[in-house]
């Protein structure tokens, strides 16, 4: 599992951000006692660090230019302070990115996934996925059953993609919008109802016509 | 000045030489002075008179030439009696002396009103800073409710994080000092962080939105006009209409490429469309929909003009609203 160190002193965002995180399926480290971080992460040697700027009594500037002398972590800004300064100062000081808040968790989790595989060492996310005996290639963009393949577009693509990864259960129309948003793909709720339908034909090609249902008043399943 | 002038200033002077003139020459003839002495006497007179005037006259003409050339160079023109050499006339000293002290007061004045200008842009600034670390751990907190819930109060938050980031840019327009760095972005991403910061908002009233040809480069800085687009999102997410539509595109222009905004809204009465970037100015729409404060458009204005890009609105009543950037390409 990748070690991912919160260096943030509101505690509020500190517990929750553990909470997120360790859903995600990383190992958050909370810091708690913000003197000699540096040592800290020494010790713990996290993957990547997530770093506030505004800390008590020390300037995140100089903090994150005695990480870098530590060791070589990638470090994540998280600011309040959205001035194009403060942003330059950050990348310039070897800041691998930079996050305002309030940021909203999809971007969130995004950029520290991004950041994660620049580092190496991060697990790919899973090229094809498999759920029923179909089978999607994410790069390829191309669905199939068996010997029989379909190209899919971006949006059917994405929203069987999600389908597949919740393995079955049932994902509301509001859910899959919203993530279909943050893969930046900005559809609507009729044009999400036309792009359902769309891959159920492509699925009926495949001999599989009735794999999506439609839970009334609840969403969709596969 | 001219001569004309200078000596025209100056009659009653000459008079007064001339009737001294006439009373001694009256005198000199009573106690029997020759004739050709008198005249004598006069045309030396006249001379060194009209040889004081004429020194005068081009001395005064040198020094206001000077203190014409140091008001032009002056960068902050109430700064002038600071940077003016002391005349050395008494009186003209006096007077000097008098004007600099109002001008001391004066300047004292700005330099307060600019301090006091800055304390407060920082003073917004900060609590916007710190407003945010409290939303954001809501939003995170949130996260953890049911879905109806969550999806609620995020739009509200949304609308929170709006109107904060509506206050740090007002306060950053308002001020003389510009925190804005020119780099190279695409449209296309440009278009994407105004929809990411607007998500909740624009998801849940509904809004499809299209992007097009946004693939082009430009010079600016992104969080200004990222900001800007917010507005004009949270503009045609106020006055939507059925269906509702926004529409981002992009043409090349020669020089310029023109990044249009386009919603299919209520639109706007042709004979408000001049005063809509004017400040507090509310509108029709304002007052029906009702939560209009006339900043929005005011300072997409104001930012874009610091920007040195061209914005342009049209729009057509019951159809909707196009806002058009013009942005001197890559």
């Amino acid at each position: 599992m990748q070690k991912i160190m919160i260096i943030e002193d509101d505690s509020a965002i500190r517990e929750e951000l553990v909470l997120l995180l360790k859903n995600e399926g990383y190992c958050p480290f909370p810091v708690v006692d913000f003197t000699d971080i540096p040592k800290q992460a020494k010790q713990l040697c996290p993957d990547l660090i997530l770093l506030d700027i505004g800390l008590p009594g020390q300037d995140g500037f100089s903090l994150c230019a005695d990480l870098r002398r530590s060791g070589a972590f990638p470090v994540i800004f998280v600011t309040s302070r959205d001035s194009n300064l403060d942003e330059v100062r950050a990348l310039s000081l070897g800041g691998d990115d930079y996050i305002t808040k309030p940021y909203n968790v999809p971007v969130l989790l995004a950029r520290i996934k991004a950041v994660l595989r620049r580092g190496g060492g991060a697990l790919e996310a899973p090229d094809v996925l498999e759920s029923q005996g179909l089978r999607l290639n994410l790069t390829k963009g191309i669905v199939s059953a068996g010997t029989n393949s379909v190209l899919l577009t971006r949006n059917e693509l994405q929203i069987l993609a999600c389908l597949m990864e919740h393995g079955g259960g049932i994902v509301s129309r509001e859910n899959l919008i919203e993530m279909l948003w943050s893969s930046r793909i900005y559809i609507d709720d009729n044009t999400l109802s036309v792009n359902v339908t769309r891959l159920r034909g492509k699925l009926a090609e495949l001999g599989l016509p009735d794999l999506i249902k439609t839970r009334r008043g609840m969403g969709y399943q596969l | 000045m001219t001569f004309g002038e200078f000596l025209s200033n100056r009659l009653g002077r000459v008079f007064i030489q001339l009737i001294f003139a006439a009373v001694a020459a009256f005198f000199l003839v009573a106690t029997g002075t020759q004739a050709g002495i008198i005249l004598l006497l006069f045309l030396v007179f006249l001379l060194v008179f009209a040889a004081t005037q004429l020194s005068d006259f081009f001395r005064q003409k040198s020094r206001l030439h000077e203190l014409e050339a140091i008001m032009e160079r002056l960068d902050q023109k109430y700064l002038f009696t600071e940077c003016v050499p002391m005349p050395k006339e008494l009186y003209e000293r006096k007077i000097f002396d008098l004007v600099r002290r109002a001008g001391r007061s004066m300047i004292g004045t700005v330099s307060d009103a600019q301090t006091a200008q800055r304390e407060y842009r920082e003073y917004v600034e900060g609590w916007v800073h710190e407003i945010k670390t409290p939303i954001t751990a809501a939003g995170l907190i949130c996260r953890n409710t049911e879905d109806d819930i969550r999806r609620k109060l995020t739009r509200e938050l949304g609308q929170i994080e709006a109107y904060v980031e509506r206050t740090l840019f007002y306060a950053r327009a308002e001020s003389p000092e510009k925190d804005f760095i020119i780099r190279q972005t695409v449209l296309s991403e440009l278009a994407a962080q105004a929809i990411d910061h607007h998500r909740a908002l624009l998801m849940q009233s509904g809004i499809r939105v299209e992007m097009e040809e946004l693939e082009q480069e430009v010079f600016t800085d992104s969080k200004w006009v990222i900001f800007i687009l917010g507005q004009l999102l949270q503009n045609a997410i106020r006055y939507r209409g059925e269906n509702p539509v926004v529409s981002f595109s992009a043409k090349k222009f020669g020089k310029q490429i023109h990044l249009t905004v386009s919603d299919n809204g209520i639109g706007i009465p042709e004979y408000e469309l001049p005063r809509v970037f004017d400040r507090g100015f509310t509108g029709s729409n304002g007052r029906s929909r009702g939560g209009s404060t006339g900043m929005g458009l005011y300072l997409c204005k104001k930012l874009a003009d610091c920007l040195e890009i061209g914005i342009r609105i049209t729009a057509k009543e019951g159809r909707g609203t196009a806002v058009t950037l013009c942005f001197y390409h890559a």
